[in-house]
């Protein structure tokens, strides 16, 4: 029987519930943790410290800074790779294994790589894999198997994410002890704020650092502050929730669980806090080397002992903060190695020294020592520094499983940066610092250089007192408030040592954990001759990992400075972008909406079996019927609707109103055709061109009324149409009015030659005879007793009228037609059929027989273009056009051969090996009983009987240009 | 007094795009001024509205009218125009007046049916030569759904991106914006319920093909607050 949770403490563990225990598995392993424990920390419960395997060398890596923030921890779980084990909570059934192992992370057969890593110096695969010549091909799947980390599942099934806009006065990210004092001051001034933070708790440093000997204050002021948060009305708290990047004027995304927040604040304030930094010395990223709040966070946070016997290295006074917190949770500590020559005596300091541990004054840790299995730490040798990251020959080796770091800190830049700060670096104090803040936009705390917590909060209230009185200036709620008087920060010094960089001749000495790159691979990467820190980030790939530099900015900013002969102010650090953290494509994508548009009849199509097709956002139906019989399908509303009577659902066709006394020029000026006289009751095809003369919609104009033209407009093209006539108008100032009304109306085409039988059951009060209401004639009456607008057409060659009611009438009109219909044997027919039925009569479909170069006189459509008017959109590029030989032209086409292939869209019309045409429309003619398309085709070919070739699927068919159009020449059908 | 009759939900010409959804969610149907409308989804509606809840309006009457000359033309019927554009202004007989621009102006039924001035203005409309204002389908060209609820400005948050906090955006504002990426004009005009209580309420009018999207958009995004459909009875009582 395996023993769980044997370095559980006995006490402590803010967030952990003892009372609940929660099973979960490792690496094929059992385990048992609490609610409230991360992967890491319940493995750590449990003595399990390896978690991982290194990217390069697959180096056996351990927790680092329990904070999420480092690529140590990535595990694998079934569905989710690269998850960060310090930061994922256990829950009952949950199965991690650990990433990057080739059979089993305790037994990885790639462990040994690093015992090559000479042959693998920093760039060596710019410079390997391609010589000799086809090496390349060899060396791509192995190297390809071993990029990247963590498997993805294909299974995954997609899951519900979304996005929520909020609004703020003031957005304070990080509740740290600076961020809960901003919020409180600016909440009670009567600013509404949010209060941000990655964690589950409120408290930031406060819920596991110590500010005293004895160890009380810091959590006696988180709970204070705690209790002014909950009681205050104005303070939204969002924890669990990160800020991961900054966009202009204070855009913050901040996402929470499975959703994105798309915050917006007035005022900022950037309490982030800072990164705790490793010192580099060789095997430091043995499991059991962590950074002191690493160490702070298993026994506050979890009650985990992080090991029973330790070592500190540290360069401030967090170091001895870490032993005392080691000491009061039985872990023994044997050596302080303080790096300072004459640090000050604090009283932590102090109160370590008194409890007997032994420190050593200006000595670092020169190496660690791994255990027999290579997976732990068993000892550091520390020894005296001589000079600048030299160490004497000699000294002293602790065994010891804890080594703790407290070498200093860089301000969690990102977010700042991302805002447009600028990081300088303090050579004094070894340290960045921040400036040239955006407007409305603050820092404040240990991101700001504060280190007591009297400085935190006095930084904090500084900024508060700013944000407030600039809010006060333009939000009646908050009131101005006086500036608080600067906080002198107590602390006694800079906590960054200035150079924990320790080279080892063995090398070793991480700079960055994730690419596994050692201070050679920096100083390397310079010799190369790339000196700028953002050439050597490009070369060596330091802080291209998953923590993004996070714990390698500072070091390497440092050796490159020192292998440049530049200051580190002078060499900087790489550019932070968003995201902060790793982010899910979901939070991204949140719920699709994607707008859908129904006619009112749409759901009479799906109950009569209709296969739909999109376009654009509408859906119509493209046939009815089964998909397998989808040819005969369409060859059936064909025939129906040329023999008998056929119903379409032409809903979607734009509708656009023009009215006023302007509005017969306005369409003079925007078609082609005449239309100042267009007779009232007269429909009149309306084809439109753009500046270049390129036919861009065509449509169909009705004159009802003196200023009023209904004009149709295709249903992709109509929200153009109508934008640009709008824009049009807005330089010519007519005086019309333009409203699109596509959605108000409803239509359909009842077509065939029994379609007056058909519409006469129905409309009383139009004379349909073809006397009274010609072709091309227009009429207002009733329908089905509805209001209706009947226009006269014949798009699909037949005896048809289109009847527009308004859009709530439209599924009763069409069960009125369908219904009076249903003796003479009407049908509906689909997109598809009347795509065939309009191509017989040799009618263009605008953007399928047009392209973005097709001009009136190539299209056959010259006749729709009026000579005589002095004006409309295109017409003076028409005219220079047409004083030019035309290089195509639109014609018809058949193909005879029955045992030919039919051509399709966009097949070729090729002469030898030379491309000169193509095809813009293809079908099997059922009236015809052969294939029948149109194509553009070069001067010379366009004489009805000239004889095409058209590469069908590689192969040459024959087809012979004909006459348009290819069904009833005479128009004796649709003039019935 | 406006009177339900009981009906099919596919009854008449006039019916609310819909009304297959309403049908699925359980919804009554009834004929109302020759419409056939939704009076009731389930017997705590009117606890619904207090809560969060949407109502299609779509079968109520509504008018618009744009042009130069507009707001003289609609000054001459009767019509208080609201002082500046985005505003709407409650007329004597409780009809609503959004003004959409200085030109443009859509009239809705109060939640009674009693107001007369949407249909008369539409009955009263002619194309004039002399007068640069001209009607526009809003009847058909845009859906009407009532938004109601304590939950509302939450449930917005997640589809359109204005700060409808109380202070930000006051009663009878008007904002022509996206709602779930479709275009929609949202008019807060918050409703007294039966029981004398007020709860804050919007009229969301979206272009009404899209409708059916919207409705499933909306109901997505109130799920989470325990938002459902009312019938228009509860806001009639």
């Amino acid at each position: 029987m395996p023993v769980y949770n044997d370095n559980r403490l006995a006490n402590g563990g803010l967030l952990v519930d003892r009372s609940k225990t929660v099973n979960f598995s490792f690496d094929g392993r059992e385990f048992k943790g609490f609610a409230g424990d991360t992967i890491a920390s319940a493995l750590a419960a449990n003595g399990q410290w390896l978690i991982s395997r290194s990217f390069k060398y697959h180096r056996p890596r351990g927790a680092l800074t329990m904070a999420g923030q480092d690529a140590n921890t990535l595990v694998q779980l079934p569905s989710d790779p690269n998850v960060l084990a310090d930061r994922e909570t256990i829950r009952d059934g949950l199965n991690v294994s650990g990433q990057n192992f080739s059979g089993s992370l305790e037994k990885d057969s790639s462990r040994h790589l690093g015992m090559f890593s000479k042959f693998m110096p920093v760039g060596f695969y710019y410079k390997a894999f391609y010589k000799p010549a086809g090496a390349w091909e060899k060396w791509a799947p192995v190297i390809r198997k071993a990029a990247g980390l963590g498997v993805v599942d294909d299974t995954f099934e997609p899951e519900y994410y979304d996005k929520q806009y909020s609004f703020y006065d003031l957005v304070v990210v990080g509740a740290g002890p600076a961020g809960m004092t901003a919020a409180i001051q600016a909440a009670e001034q009567g600013a509404k704020v949010l209060l941000v933070d990655e964690n589950p708790i409120l408290g930031g440093s406060l819920a596991y650092s110590r500010l005293d000997a004895e160890g009380t204050q810091a959590e006696a002021l988180r709970q204070a502050m705690i209790a002014d948060i909950e009681s205050h009305a104005n303070i939204d708290v969002k924890l669990e929730a990160i800020c991961n990047g900054y966009f202009g004027d204070n855009w913050l995304p901040v996402i929470q669980g499975k959703r994105l927040y798309k915050v917006r604040a007035k005022e900022a304030i950037m309490c982030v806090g800072s990164l705790e930094q490793q010192a580099v010395f060789h095997n430091n990223d043995l499991p059991g080397v962590m950074m002191s709040s690493a160490i702070q966070r298993l026994i506050k946070l979890y009650g985990v002992k992080p090991g029973q016997k330790a070592v500190v290295v540290t360069g401030n006074d967090e170091g001895y903060a870490t032993a005392l917190d080691m000491l009061d949770a039985g872990i023994e500590v044997v050596a302080v190695a303080e790096l300072r020559d004459a640090a000050p005596e604090s009283e932590l300091m102090q109160a370590v020294s008194q409890r007997g541990v032994r420190i050593l004054s200006n000595h670092a840790v020169y190496a660690a020592n791994a255990s027999s299995d290579k997976k732990h730490l068993s000892a550091v040798e520390i020894r005296q520094q001589i000079s600048k990251g030299q160490c004497a020959d000699s000294g002293e080796t602790f065994a010891c499983d804890l080594l703790c770091m407290a070498v200093g800190y860089t301000p969690t830049y990102q977010l700042i940066c991302q805002a447009g700060g600028q990081l300088s670096y303090n050579d004094d104090t070894a340290m960045f610092t921040l400036s040239k803040l955006p407007k409305a936009f603050q820092i404040a705390g240990s991101v700001n250089a504060n280190w007591s917590v009297n400085a935190v909060c006095g930084d904090a209230r500084r900024a508060a007192a700013i944000a407030v009185n600039r809010l006060a200036e333009t939000v009646e709620r908050v009131s101005a408030m006086a500036e608080p008087a600067p906080v002198a920060d107590d602390s006694a010094n800079s906590p960054n040592y200035s150079w924990p960089i320790f080279p080892h001749p063995k090398g070793k000495e991480f700079v960055d954990f994730d690419e596994d790159l050692q201070i050679k691979d920096i100083v390397n990467a310079t010799r190369d001759g790339y000196e700028h820190v953002q050439l050597v980030k490009r070369y060596s790939t330091c802080g291209m990992g998953p923590s993004q530099g996070r714990h390698s900015a500072l070091a390497t900013a440092r050796i490159v400075a020192n292998a440049t002969g530049k200051s580190v102010a002078q060499t900087g650090v790489t550019t932070a972008r968003p995201p902060f953290a790793p982010e899910r494509l979901g939070h991204l994508a949140g719920r699709s909406f994607y707008p859908a548009r129904y006619t009112n009849m749409h759901h009479r199509h799906l109950e009569a079996g209709a296969q739909m097709l999109q376009a654009g956002a509408w859906f119509r139906p493209a046939y009815y019927g089964p998909t397998n019989q989808r040819d005969n399908c369409i060859a059936a509303e064909v025939n129906n609707v040329r023999n008998n009577v056929g119903l379409v659902d032409v809903s979607t066709l734009g509708g656009i109103e023009v009215r006023g006394p302007d509005a017969g020029e306005f369409l003079n000026r925007v078609y082609t055709f005449g239309f100042a006289k267009q007779p009232l009751g007269r429909a009149r095809y309306a084809l439109m061109t753009n500046e270049a003369g390129v036919v861009i919609d065509d449509g169909v104009s009705c004159r009802f009324h003196d200023q009023l033209f209904y004009v149709t407009a295709t249903t992709g093209g109509v929200d153009r149409v109508y934008q640009n006539m709008l824009k049009w108008n807005a330089q010519w100032c007519l005086d019309v009015d333009i409203a699109n009304v596509t959605s108000a109306w409803c239509g359909v085409n009842i077509a065939g030659p029994k379609a007056r039988e058909v519409l006469s059951k129905l409309c009383e009060d139009i004379d349909l005879s073809s006397e009274a209401f010609p072709y091309m004639g227009v009429r207002e009456g009733h329908v089905a007793g509805v209001q209706a607008r009947v226009i006269r057409v014949g798009f699909v060659g037949e005896l048809g009228y289109e009847v527009h009611v308004p859009q709530h009438a439209g599924e009763a009109l069409w069960d009125a037609l369908m219904a009076a219909g249903e003796a003479h044997g009407i049908k509906p027919f689909g997109i598809e059929a009347q795509r065939v039925l309009r191509l017989e009569k040799g009618h263009i479909i605008i953007g399928q027989d047009t392209d973005a170069m097709s001009t009136p006189e190539e299209v056959q459509m010259g006749w729709a273009v009026s000579n005589k008017k002095p004006f409309f959109v295109g017409q003076r590029i028409i005219r220079e056009l047409n004083k030019e030989p035309q290089y195509r032209s639109l014609v018809g086409f058949v193909v005879d051969d029955p045992k030919a292939p039919q051509p399709e869209e966009s097949h070729l019309v090729i002469d030898g090996d030379k491309m000169t045409g193509r095809v813009t429309s293809c079908n099997y003619s059922p009236t015809l009983g052969k294939p029948v398309g149109m194509a553009y085709v070069p001067p010379g070919k366009t004489e009805p009987g000239s004889d095409i070739v058209i590469k069908v699927d590689g192969a040459p068919v024959a087809a012979k240009v004909v006459a348009l159009p290819f069904y009833d020449p005479d128009t004796a059908r649709q003039n019935l | 007094m406006n009177e339900f009759e009981t009906t099919a939900p596919d009854s008449g010409l006039r019916r609310s795009q819909l009304y297959r959804t309403q049908q699925q969610g359980g919804a009554e149907f009834a004929s109302l001024n020759g419409a056939t409308v939704v009076k009731q989804f389930a017997a705590d509606d009117a606890q619904q509205l207090k809560s969060l809840a949407m109502v299609d309006l779509s079968m109520l009457p509504r008018s618009g009218f744009k042009g130069r000359q507009a707001p003289e033309w609609l000054t001459r019927q009767g019509v208080e125009i609201p002082a500046e554009p985005n505003r709407a202004t409650r007329q004597q007989d409780g009809s609503l007046v959004a003004s959409l621009s200085v030109q443009e102006h859509l009239i809705l039924s109060d939640l009674q049916i009693t107001a007369g001035k949407p249909q008369q203005l539409e009955n009263d409309w002619q194309m004039d030569a002399d007068t640069a204002c001209y009607a526009l389908p809003r009847s058909d060209s845009h859906a009407w759904l009532l938004l109601t609820g304590e939950h509302l400005r939450d449930m917005l948050a997640k589809v359109c991106g204005i700060d409808f906090a109380a202070e930000e955006f006051a009663n009878h504002q008007v904002a022509q914006t996206s709602v779930a990426r479709l275009n929609s004009i949202l008019i807060r005009d918050d409703v007294q319920l039966a029981d004398g209580s007020t709860v804050l309420a919007f009229h969301l009018l979206c272009d009404v093909s899209s409708v059916e999207f919207m409705w499933d958009c909306l109901q997505d995004a109130m799920d989470e607050f325990g938002g459902k459909p009312a019938g228009l009875a509860a806001l009639l009582a």
